[in-house]
């Protein structure tokens, strides 16, 4: 139930007002003048208060001044008489609510406490909204101020250097992976220095357009840079980093840096070992090779020399040839190398593959004289010109029949008639297969997985391991593929496929 | 009359050399390219030395050491190897005969390694035939 508080000098009117009120609802108090109603009123707090405006001692703007300093909330309706216009206007001044004419009508009186009570109702409703809304404020801040520092703790502990400007790129935030990472303590760094000076010039460039807005900047893809430290150090780094945007603002830029020394040395260290291993494996059987054709320069000059005294020009030709075959080993060798060790582009020209196979007995024809080795081709007739890469052809069938034919003549087995085939045939789908068989000694497994993957020779000081390596990258960078088939005793066959094209002009038919 | 020594040995460079040190020091040389006609050489020309090679085609040096040694008309010739296999190797590959079941043959009177300088293939030669 409403208080509410009369204030009147005039006896009747208070009784009225008194008697009608409390027959509406409200708890009723009197006062006869200012003074009597101020403690009243601290005594029991109404929410309403109905003060003359004219009354002896305090009058009644006194006692609303008085009201609002105890109570700003308090809704003071002054009663007015005629002629009372300046007092009124200075009461509406102070705060008043309302005013009510006298004589007092009910009709009037009732609208004004209906305004009255509206009043402190949605006053009340108001404090409840701002006391809320302040609760909420005050969580919120807190939800903001949590993690805010839970972000502040991740770029703290981050290991990577994470480092923040604002829109003119100082520096506004740098973490301890960023001491770590450019060697600079923050105290020399926070808002004294810029990207312009801490960054290499490749990331400043690209930051500085995007703080000013320059066009499209994207360097959010790791990237590796190389930073400058403090020292001068330069430090291998994966980089990325993001310009950063309030609504369309730019408001700064932030930088991410993972530091690289470690992983580098690492790989560094086994790019390395891995070499020195590949090299240590090839030098050794390289150097036993070369030292041979080192030995049969230096036989060669012995006996040139013998020959020279004794103007023995027999001997001076042998002489000759020996250096002359020993030099033609180490260019062979140093060829082998250079195809191993290169990427070697395919030659392709119209060429007849059947000639290439007639060229390469004729070359070997010395070696199996003599051997009791026979040499067969069975070509194919309908292989005629084709777009292809002779040289490939030609090395890679030149060392296959060289190794069948010495698969052959170190067969321990007596008495055989041994022979090497060479055979030519178009396959489906425009490829050319060539196979070198040869009855030899054969090979067991275990040497047969060796032959592709490493410098392995059977050999001894007479090979270097290089001559399948490079036949089957040979093969391969021509697109075809190499098999091998082989039994221990019985002899080996070599296949090479290989894919080849039609020449422009089409010379097909025989090419005998 | 100048001795005769017989190079038995696939590689025609080493053959062109032995061949020149032999004749520079007054023996006589006799070639042949491999174990099987190294054993027809032997038996038709009876020289006073042989030098062996171990790797050829067909009948290696191994085998044909071991031939010569168990033959009681050819065991008294000497012989000297001249091979890049090791001595060691050489050992233990006619130790591996033995164990098939043939005899136990003498060691080489000479063990020469390639490459050799030919000053010591003539010191060798010349100390075992005087």
């Amino acid at each position: 139930m409403s208080k509410l508080l009369i204030i009147d000098d005039e006896e009747g009117i208070r009784k009225v007002l008194t008697l009608s009120l409390a027959s509406d609802g409200y708890d009723v108090s009197a006062a006869a003048g200012g003074e009597e109603g101020i403690e009243i009123f601290k005594k029991e707090s109404p929410s309403i208060i109905l003060t003359d405006i004219k009354m002896p001692g305090m009058d009644g703007v006194e006692t609303l001044k008085k009201i609002k300093g105890l109570n700003p909330d308090a809704e003071v309706i002054m009663i007015t008489g005629h002629g009372d216009m300046d007092l009124a206007i200075e009461a509406l001044k102070l705060d008043a609510s309302d005013f009510l004419n006298k004589p007092i009508k009910d009709e009037a009186l009732s609208v004004a406490l209906k305004r009255a009570t509206q009043r402190i109702a949605i006053k009340q409703k108001l404090k409840a909204y701002t006391d809320d809304l302040e609760r909420m404020v005050s969580i919120a801040t807190e939800e903001v101020k949590r993690r805010a520092e839970f972000q502040n703790k991740l770029i703290t502990s981050s290991n990577d250097a994470v480092i923040a400007t604002d829109e003119k790129g100082d520096i506004i935030i740098y973490n301890k992976g960023s001491e770590r990472i450019f060697g600079y303590p923050r105290s020399e760094i926070i808002r004294k220095m810029n990207i312009d000076r801490l960054y290499p010039q490749e990331i400043v460039s690209e930051f500085r357009s995007g703080l000013e807005m320059r066009g499209h900047v994207d360097l959010s893809t790791w990237r590796e840079v190389e930073i400058l430290t403090k020292n001068g150090e330069a430090v291998p780094t994966r980089f990325s980093g993001s310009i950063l945007y309030a609504e369309d603002e730019v408001v700064g830029c932030v930088g991410f840096f993972q530091d690289l020394r470690e992983i580098k040395r690492l790989q560094k260290e086994l790019i390395t070992s891995e070499r020195l291993a590949a090299t240590g494996q090839t030098v050794a059987g390289l150097a036993h090779y070369i030292k041979n054709i080192l030995n049969g320069l230096k036989g060669g000059t012995y006996v040139l020399n013998v020959a020279l005294d004794k103007s023995n020009t027999d001997k001076i030709k042998s002489g000759w040839a020996m250096i002359e075959r020993n030099v033609g080993r180490i260019s062979d060798l140093v060829l082998d190398l250079l195809a191993y060790s290169k990427e070697r582009k395919p030659e392709k020209e119209n060429c007849f593959p059947n000639e290439i196979i007639k060229e390469v007995c004729a070359l070997m024809e010395s070696r199996t004289r003599g051997n009791n080795v026979e040499i067969k081709i069975d070509l194919d007739p309908l292989l005629g010109a084709v777009f292809i890469d002779p040289k490939a052809i030609h090395r890679s069938l030149l060392n296959l029949v060289s190794n069948a034919i010495d698969a052959c003549i170190f067969d321990s087995a007596s008495k055989k008639s041994w022979q090497v085939t060479i055979t030519s045939a178009i396959e489906k789908n425009h490829i050319i297969k060539f196979e070198v068989a040869d009855n030899g000694m054969g090979m067991d497994e275990e040497t047969k997985e060796k032959i592709f993957s490493s410098l392995f020779s059977t050999k001894g000081e007479r090979g270097t391991g290089l001559g399948l390596l490079v036949t089957e990258k040979t093969i391969k960078e021509n697109g075809g593929m190499i098999h091998v088939a082989s039994k221990k005793g019985n002899g080996t066959t070599f296949n090479i496929y290989l894919p080849y094209q039609e020449t422009e002009k089409k010379e097909a038919g025989n090419t005998q | 009359m100048a001795k005769k020594v017989l190079n038995v040995e696939d590689d025609a460079d080493t053959r062109t050399f032995v061949s020149t040190v032999l004749e520079e020091n007054g023996y006589l040389p006799i070639m042949a390219m491999d174990g099987e006609e190294g054993m027809k050489k032997v038996k038709k020309e009876r020289p006073d030395l042989i030098i062996l090679d171990i790797l050829m085609p067909r009948e290696s040096g191994i085998k044909m050491y071991h031939e010569l040694k168990l033959d009681p008309n050819l065991k008294d010739i000497p012989v000297a190897m001249l091979s890049g296999v090791s001595k060691r190797t050489f050992l233990r590959s006619q130790a591996a005969l033995t164990e098939f079941g043939d005899e136990t043959v003498p060691e080489p009177q000479a063990y020469l390694e390639k490459p050799v300088e030919p000053e010591d293939l003539a010191e060798t030669v010349k100390k075992i035939l005087g």
